[in-house]
């Protein structure tokens, strides 16, 4: 099975959140940049099938300016992925989920894989646009908010669940699939030494974002951080109905979250 | 301008989120003359009812039976074709998993500028100014989606309703368009209802109590699900109850889990780690139930208790109780 996993570099969760000088985006400077937890998931993912489903290859692909999405292919390679592409684009192309998309789909359409991986949404802007942009792009059913994405030889389906509203949805699709994971249930592995030493010398294949794909998600224009919060109002009392009584009367007049 | 608001249905009624859609469909519009509705699937034509209650006179039905256990991306189509026929430029959709999963492929498809999950939106010169939390809600961005054409989801419970206006729609069918791509493949088997069906969805809840280690065992979770019951709330509960197998996955909140916004929200023995925070910071009023006053959790909460929740609590769904019942 070709497996292609699709990846993106976002500021590592730790990140104290700054606000660039322009007040229009994150101010990137000095911030470590990572694989997002649901790209973990859906690397995780890949390599799971990989093992599952003999003589697999899994093509990992980011698209994003230098040196961080270069960083997590050679991360995800280190990982266990076979084979990595960089799609070389400026910070600003490739915050724009459609465009990445779109820019990723040039690349990967022909010959096209079985599966295609992403996580459900980007683990910073969390726009939610990749994987039904992706789809989009290449003519292919997608679907997100995956998990637990098993490969069935017998029937040739892709068999997962969806964790949605509703509940927990049971699925069968065939290939060629675009499937976005959500991260709930898979425990990623970490890379080992020596195969971090040796990703960093693998080949990264490198290949340029084609700018007239035209960007979808609009344009940024101010960044904002909350006040901080200024932390708990605490209900003083002496008995536990005291403080029942004392809290539902605040979330009734002063919060008005209650009739 | 003219906006096509995509109803989605549950349970046999309009998705609350849907009325989102519709609300902020409304007050960009300026009219209900400029809102026209679309319902696809199953239950097409109830929806297009329910959607008559806020004042839109205008239905477009798409309820081909080949969409039933269909995934959503297979409906873009109709809709993108739905909102050309009435010319819409804007199109809105409830911020669920199934509405943001159509605005990624009707941004593609229908050639708009896009955006999931926004919690203001207002015209500016044109184009449409959208503001939406990012970073799980550490953060907040402001983007501005030039037209013609723009397609949104709208975050669960960011909108007041919008008001009933009853009205009788004129329901005009639409015929699936023809959709050259595989869309039809993937089928949906089954589904396991969340909370087993007890009452309202995390995703759709205005009030959400999720519990935590603090409940101490899998019997104890029942004093968080009667507040839950006593509040019409959702149940959550941290990854700790998850994980030790007091509750299924699909109870988690957080960043594996799910990310819940609602009016109100109340953490019973959650200690606040951030893979939780991520998934609940952005509701609007948070309150704290926790016997450590050090606790994080006391940081992002508006309103605390410190205290043992096995008095708290009962002590709480005593006092909900007697208020609805006054
Ligand atoms: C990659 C990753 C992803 C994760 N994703 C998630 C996620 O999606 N969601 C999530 O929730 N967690 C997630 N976690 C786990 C997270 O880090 C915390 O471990 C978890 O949230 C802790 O759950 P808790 O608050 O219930 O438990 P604890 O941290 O053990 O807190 C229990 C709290 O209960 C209080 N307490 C105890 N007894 C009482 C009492 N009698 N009365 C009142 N209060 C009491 C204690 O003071 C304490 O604050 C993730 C972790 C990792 C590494």
């Amino acid at each position: 099975m070709e497996i292609v996993v699709c990846v993106r570099p976002v500021p590592e969760a730790e990140t104290r959140l700054r606000v660039a000088p322009n007040g229009q985006t994150l101010d990137a400077d000095g911030v470590k940049f990572v694989l997002a937890g649901y790209d973990e998931s859906a690397v995780e993912q890949a390599l799971l099938l990989k093992e599952a489903v003999a003589g697999s290859t899994v093509h990992v692909v980011a698209c994003g300016p230098a040196p961080r999405t270069e960083e997590v292919l050679r991360a995800s390679l280190a990982l266990g992925c076979d084979r990595a592409t960089w799609v070389e684009a400026p910070a600003e192309f490739a915050a724009d989920s459609i465009r990445a998309a779109g820019a990723i789909a040039a690349v990967v359409r022909s010959p096209l894989p079985d599966l295609l991986l992403c996580g459900k949404q980007g683990g910073d802007d969390e726009s939610g646009l990749f994987s039904g942009a992706l789809g989009e792009h290449l003519g292919l059913p997608d679907l997100n908010y995956v998990t637990d994405l098993r490969w069935d030889a017998g029937t040739s389906r892709f068999r997962f669940q969806r964790a949605t509203e509703a509940g927990a949805e049971r699925w069968e699709a065939p290939a060629p699939l675009v499937v976005g994971l959500q991260q709930a249930w898979n425990d990623p592995r970490t890379a080992k030494l020596p195969n971090i030493l040796k990703s960093r010398k693998a080949t990264v294949a490198k290949v340029h974002a084609d700018p007239s794909v035209p960007p979808g998600a609009g344009q940024p224009e101010k960044f904002e951080l909350p006040a901080p919060r200024t932390g708990a109002k605490l209900i003083e009392y002496k008995t536990p109905e005291e403080a029942a009584q004392k809290l539902v009367r605040i979330l009734r007049e002063e919060a008005k979250v209650l009739p | 301008m003219t906006v096509l608001v995509v109803a989605e249905r549950t349970g046999g009624r309009l998705a609350a989120a849907s009325l989102d859609a519709i609300a902020v469909g409304i007050s960009l519009a300026g009219t209900t003359a400029a809102v026209v509705g679309f319902a696809a699937g199953p239950g097409a034509r109830e929806s297009a009812s329910d959607l008559g209650q806020y004042g839109l006179a205008r239905v477009l039905v798409a309820d081909d039976p080949s969409l039933e256990g269909a995934p959503p991306c297979a409906g873009a189509a109709s809709v993108a074709a739905a909102a050309d026929r009435v010319g819409a430029d804007t199109i809105l959709i409830g911020g669920t998993t199934y509405g943001r999963d159509l605005v990624a492929r009707l941004a593609v498809k229908w050639k708009a500028s896009a955006a999931n999950g926004v919690t203001e939106v207002t015209p500016a010169d044109g184009a449409l100014r959208i503001r939406r939390p990012v970073f799980g809600g550490r953060a907040t961005e402001t983007r501005t989606l030039a037209g013609p054409r723009r397609v949104l989801s709208v975050r669960p419970h960011a909108f007041p309703p919008p008001p009933s206006a009853p009205a009788s729609p004129t329901v005009e069918p639409l015929a699936r368009p023809e959709d050259p791509a595989p869309l039809l493949g993937p089928k949906r088997t089954g589904v396991e209802a969340t909370a087993a069906g007890l009452g309202p969805s995390l995703g759709d809840a205005s009030i959400v109590v999720s519990g935590g280690r603090g409940v101490r065992t899998a019997e104890n979770f029942h004093l968080v699900e009667e507040l839950a019951a006593a509040l019409g709330a959702a149940v959550g509960a941290s990854r700790a109850v998850t994980d030790a197998g007091w509750r299924p996955g699909s109870f988690q909140v957080g960043q594996t889990g799910r990310s819940v916004s609602p009016q109100l929200y109340i953490a019973v023995g959650i200690s606040g780690a951030i893979q939780h925070l991520v998934g609940m910071v952005s509701s609007r009023v948070i309150v704290a139930i926790n016997s450590d006053a050090s606790a994080p959790i006391f940081r992002v909460a508006d309103y605390g208790i410190v205290g043992d929740l096995f008095q708290i609590v009962p002590a709480l769904t005593a006092e909900i109780r007697r208020v609805r019942s006054a």
